[in-house]
């Protein structure tokens, strides 16, 4: 059984039909990625995987779960991690309390243990704070934990939304654009990273646009065009395939 | 850090000993200014509950007069027509005002921003012209009268009577205190930085496994709880509660002194809550003048510090890295 499971999705908006019966799989383990030109519907199908868009039809399964209308935060909590197209922290908390806050929802939300700050609370924080430490470290923000997270670069908070975001340990991690918009040095980072994840076993989609960065990664690759899955295959493959191109450059 | 902690016992110190340095100071004053300074605790109890929900989840309510008058008319009734004692009125005023609170919450936050401020703002209204207009229950515009002072009975048979102004500021400070303290156990650790992670980016704290509504309803039942109780106090001290008391106006003094004092810091509020009451007190001393120099004042406020008061005190905060 794959670990996510999309099943003839669709959506539409007023009368546009974004998304169009797609059918995608993602096996454990994999490093697949969603590309497509502008408006192909890879975007909005992350949003309605993930609970962000109601979606029109189809279904959605994830480690045997229907995920199909759940809320965001429902998604989140069963391991299906995600970053933001536009970069997205939260502004006021420092860089260390925005990893923090990615971890607690998922180590049980009883209110009284938490305003008490019980023992097991103040544990379970200890090594929250370890463990985000540990990967502002990885991903270079280590000197940077206390400073509020509005303060940061561009691609501080780019690098800092993609710590967050494993910060749950994520069976399946959804990436949207991860190398948009950051200099070169940083897209090699990003791809080092991601690349990182994948030996150790983490299950990655990821929507893209930067086509070094998908060819040189991917293990499969699922092309999107009008809302419909225009071709899938390895990345070699998809490069050479025709219908791609013109879907990229025109006739 | 050592420093600070002296500082905030100090505070605390001369708060609870403030009844004495009145008589001491100014004996003749010392009805009138303990008067102002149990105005001072309750406003600033209920500017705590207020800011829980627009300082820290950044919900812009205009309901709570609401649930002060919830909670000031739950008491009242109990105690006028059933002689309940005085902490089994609180404890019902409290827990209705909640009830409220969640029973309205849950409608009210399908509405965003504006829409939730004008939401929120009608459903404090409709209370008022309820408070107004059931007559059988709250008398209308002829008020509860004859509240009694609130009395604790003791075991052994003895009671404690807040009869006395002094008496009943410590009552109040009390309260005050155990404000604070829910204030910060919710607005500090885990669960204020669920809370603020919902105030900050909404999809994101989602995305992080927080149901934001839930946070937003926590904040508001909490804070629409402890303005119940405040409600209760309140009427209690003045033995008399009419319809008038909550009306927007109190929604407009509850902003005053969140925004001019610092939204979102218990300083920043405990400070508003202390200018905000009490000046408009010293200024009645030049009469003509009073509201001009009040309106004055806010306007220089809000010009030379958005912030609030509290961004003056805080400590100048790192220069913004460039984007």
């Amino acid at each position: 059984m794959p670990l996510l499971e999309v099943r003839g999705l669709v959506k539409r908006f007023l009368g546009v039909t974004a998304v169009d019966g797609v059918d995608l799989a993602v096996e454990r383990g994999e490093l697949v990625s969603l590309i497509g030109p502008n408006g192909s519907g890879k975007t909005t199908l992350f949003n309605c995987v993930t609970g962000y868009l109601p979606s029109d039809g189809g279904r959605v399964l994830f480690r045997g779960h229907d995920l199909t209308g759940a809320a965001p935060h429902r998604v989140a909590r069963l391991g299906l991690g995600r970053t933001f197209q536009q970069v997205s922290v939260f502004g006021r908390l420092s860089a260390l309390e925005n990893l923090l806050v990615f971890v607690q929802q998922h180590q049980g939300d009883a209110l009284l243990p938490r305003l008490l700050r019980t023992p097991g609370v103040r544990r379970l924080e200890a090594q929250a704070i370890e463990r985000a430490r540990g990967l502002l470290d990885l991903v270079g923000l280590g000197d940077r934990a206390g400073a509020p997270a509005g303060s940061l670069s561009y691609g501080q908070r780019k690098l800092l939304a993609f710590a967050a975001a494993l910060m749950p340990d994520p069976e399946l991690l959804l990436l949207d654009e991860p190398a948009a918009a950051v200099n070169p040095t940083m897209i090699n980072q990003m791809k080092d990273h991601i690349r990182a994840l994948h030996r150790q076993g983490k299950t990655v989609l990821l929507v893209e646009h930067n086509m070094d960065v998908v060819m040189d990664i991917s293990e499969r690759v699922v092309v999107l065009d009008h809302g419909q899955k225009l071709a899938e295959g390895p990345p070699d493959a998809i490069r050479r395939d025709p219908r791609v191109i013109e879907a990229y450059f025109g006739r | 850090m050592i420093a600070r902690r002296l500082a905030v016992r100090t505070l605390a110190g001369l708060a609870v000993a403030a009844p004495w340095i009145v008589a001491a100071v100014a004996p003749g004053q010392q009805r009138y200014i303990v008067h102002v300074l149990i105005f001072t605790a309750l406003f600033a109890a209920l500017a705590l509950s207020y800011d829980l929900v627009v300082g820290h989840v950044g919900s812009l309510s205009l309901a709570h007069p609401a649930f002060f008058g919830v909670g000031a008319y739950t008491a009242a009734i109990l105690a006028t027509r059933a002689q309940w004692p005085f902490l089994a009125d609180l404890a019902a005023a409290i827990l209705l005002a909640a009830l409220v609170a969640a029973v309205v919450g849950v409608p009210l936050f399908r509405l965003v921003e504006h829409a939730f401020a004008v939401g929120t703002l009608g459903f404090a209204l409709v209370a008022w012209i309820v408070a107004t207009n059931w007559v059988e229950v709250t008398r209308g515009p002829l008020c509860i009268t004859g509240i009694p002072k609130p009395a604790i009975g003791l075991p052994g048979g003895a009671t404690l009577s807040f009869s006395a102004l002094p008496a009943y500021y410590w009552l109040a400070l009390t309260a005050l205190g155990l404000v604070v303290a829910l204030y910060r156990g919710m607005t500090t650790f885990r669960l204020g930085r669920a809370l603020h992670a919902v105030r900050d980016n909404e999809p994101l704290a989602a995305a992080a496994g927080i149901d934001p509504l839930r946070y937003r309803m926590l904040a508001f039942v909490v804070g629409g709880a402890i303005a119940g109780g405040v409600g209760a106090l309140y009427a209690h001290y003045l033995a008399v509660f009419c319809p008038e008391e909550m009306t927007i106006g109190l929604s407009v003094n509850l902003l005053v002194i969140v925004f001019l004092g610092g939204v979102g810091s218990l300083r920043g509020v405990l400070l508003g809550a202390v200018l905000f009451t009490a000046l408009p007190e010293v200024l009645r001393l030049a009469p003509t003048w009073r509201l001009v120099i009040y309106g004055a004042l806010l306007l220089v406020i809000v010009v030379r510090s958005p912030e609030g008061l509290a961004g003056l005190i805080r400590a100048p905060r790192p220069a913004r890295q460039s984007a």
